[in-house]
């Protein structure tokens, strides 16, 4: 390498870093403003606490917030949504890429055109409350599965035609059904698409609060974003204590990101590039 | 082997999930829109247009038409702008490149809500960093007042958004870079090629999948904005960055739903209208390529 192609690599080096500052100083500020008092957290500074670090800000959240139900509506919400899209997903899609007629045809594009038209929030409502099951978690179960099938379904077509139909031949002569078929032969097949599609419902369900905002109004079946939304509703004198809710809502996330950087980022992605 | 064999109803689950929870509130919606539908009043009556007529002569709906389409191009094109540089930089051999990558991704996988919080700290007037960094640079002046000042607030909820969905962008890119040969660019390098044309006619031309796919999730995605419009301005002030959904959510606290339900098929529309034909547009390349 030349004099000038590593100088030059240098400047686009400082470049990358300090537009990296841009992302980490928000990041930042949520954490060292979590242990300031409320007069100093009102702030918004950078600055480590001046005072004694105020590690009471995150008990004060534990105790005026139920955070555990939050955490556990979540979690109990997103992995449920993971089995039904997982399952209902990947059944239509090997039948819609298996027989490729005219009906499966109109399904699949039926799927597409729920990837790119919004919900209708208000009709959705009444229609829980006609199938008496407003406020439930079924119903924003459904709710989210509706909404996720899909980029579900769009993704597994794709990767269906990779998985060749002389593996179902071979089975289906030595008298596999068509369900052993599905589950012992394409299933296992899928599971790199099975993670993908895994990964974007877990962060689109963990991460959202249009759903919950509308569909769940008993307190007790809130989600940990929801919580977050109606803390600050209550509690935005005392900035300290928000901030240590948000260091609490943001940093399993952030770990689970760190851990699973690789599978995240090409999970949250393969749609657009492999699609 | 006969594919008419494969069973139908391994589609039945996902189809009747699909058509129940998604279609039918849609289509239901649709008669919704045309009633007088009210948390207030016993029985719901057809009034026909009158919802509409009313909706259209309301200044309110041309803001948040004009708001949701302003915002949903400048993000998709700043988006775009910003992803494709981004990724440029981070293809060259970096010392910090992984890192930098994982950084710029890392707000995606953030709630939008909480982001919406933290941006109301930095863009505070008095304290926020935004305006206290403005005046340590001596140019004070600039400091505005970002969510509160009509000239600034939809801009600044524009950037907020870009702070957020720029990396992902740069992670399509990024994808897309690495079906480029590289001795492409280095035969036009050496040929004396600048890095500019390089770019204009080798580089970007092949990234068109990556770019149409791009454009397409954000477009879609940002005319669907909501929650970080709601946590930032709420709309305000005034109806300054007032969009669909948050229009929708206005209506509907107040309990006029068949209303708030007609103002939901306009975005219907006009989502359509956009998507449909970029959708149409991406599929056609498709099977040039």
């Amino acid at each position: 390498m030349n004099r000038r192609t590593r100088a030059r690599l240098l400047l686009l080096e400082a470049v990358a870093i300090v537009c990296a500052l841009l992302i980490l100083i928000p990041f930042f500020m949520i954490l060292v403003n979590s242990f300031k008092d409320i007069r100093e957290s009102a702030l918004f500074g950078l600055s480590l606490p001046s005072g004694k670090w105020q590690f009471g800000n995150y008990k004060d959240v534990y105790e005026q917030a139920n955070i555990l139900r939050g955490f556990k509506n979540s979690f109990l919400i997103s992995g449920l949504v993971v089995v039904c899209v997982n399952l209902c997903a990947s059944m239509a899609a090997f039948v819609i890429q298996r027989r490729d007629d005219r009906t499966m045809k109109t399904v699949f594009y039926a799927f597409i055109v729920g990837l790119i038209v919004p919900v209708s929030i208000v009709p959705t409502i009444r229609l829980m409350d006609l199938l008496h099951i407003q406020g439930t978690y079924l119903s924003i179960v459904m709710y989210y599965t509706a909404v996720l099938l899909p980029f579900s379904v769009f993704l597994l077509v794709g990767f269906m035609r990779a998985i060749p139909r002389e593996l179902d031949e071979a089975a289906l002569l030595e008298g596999c059904g068509y369900f052993r078929l599905y589950w012992r032969i394409v299933l296992p097949l899928l599971t790199t698409v099975l993670v993908t599609v895994t990964i974007v419902v877990v962060v689109s369900v963990w991460n959202d609060f249009f759903g919950p905002f509308y569909l769940v109004t008993d307190s007790r079946k809130w989600t940990i974003v929801l919580q977050i939304f109606n803390f600050v509703t209550l509690y935005s004198t005392n900035w300290g204590v928000v901030f240590a809710f948000m260091v609490i809502v943001v940093s399993p996330v952030l770990i689970v990101y760190l851990l699973l950087q690789r599978y995240i980022i090409d999970g949250l992605t393969a749609g657009s590039v492999k699609g | 082997m006969d594919s008419r064999k494969y069973p139908l109803y391994f589609s039945f689950p996902a189809l009747l999930v699909f058509l129940l929870f998604f279609i039918a509130p849609t289509l239901v919606g649709v008669y919704y829109s045309f009633t007088d539908w009210n948390v207030h009043a016993q029985s719901v009556h057809w009034i026909g247009l009158d919802n509409y007529a009313a909706l259209f002569r309301e200044p309110r709906l041309e803001k948040a038409l004009t708001n949701t389409l302003v915002f949903a191009a400048s993000v998709t094109v700043l988006q775009n702008v910003i992803g494709i540089a981004l990724a440029l930089v981070l293809n060259e051999k970096l010392k910090l490149r992984n890192v930098l990558r994982l950084v710029f991704f890392m707000p995606y996988v953030i709630a939008p809500v909480v982001i919406g919080y933290v941006f109301r700290a930095i863009y505070h007037p008095d304290h926020g960093i935004v305006n206290r960094a403005l005046r340590e640079l001596g140019l004070g002046a600039l400091a505005q007042d970002w969510l509160n000042d009509p000239k600034w607030a939809l801009f600044s909820v524009i950037a907020t958004d870009l702070w957020r969905v720029s990396g992902f962008a740069m992670v399509v890119y990024l994808a897309g870079l690495q079906f480029i040969p590289k001795d492409l660019t280095e035969c036009a390098a050496i040929d004396g090629a600048s890095y500019w044309s390089r770019f204009r006619r080798i580089v970007f031309p092949l990234l068109a999948p990556s770019f149409t796919v791009n454009v397409l999730l954000s477009l879609i995605g940002s005319m669907k904005v909501f929650e970080m419009v709601m946590v930032l301005t709420n709309g305000g002030p005034g109806y300054t960055t007032d969009v669909f959904y948050t229009y929708i959510r206005s209506t509907f606290s107040m309990g006029q739903m068949g209303y708030s339900t007609a103002i939901n098929l306009v975005l219907f529309v006009l989502v359509t209208a956009v998507g449909v034909p970029v959708l149409m547009l991406m599929k056609k390349r498709e099977v040039d390529l």
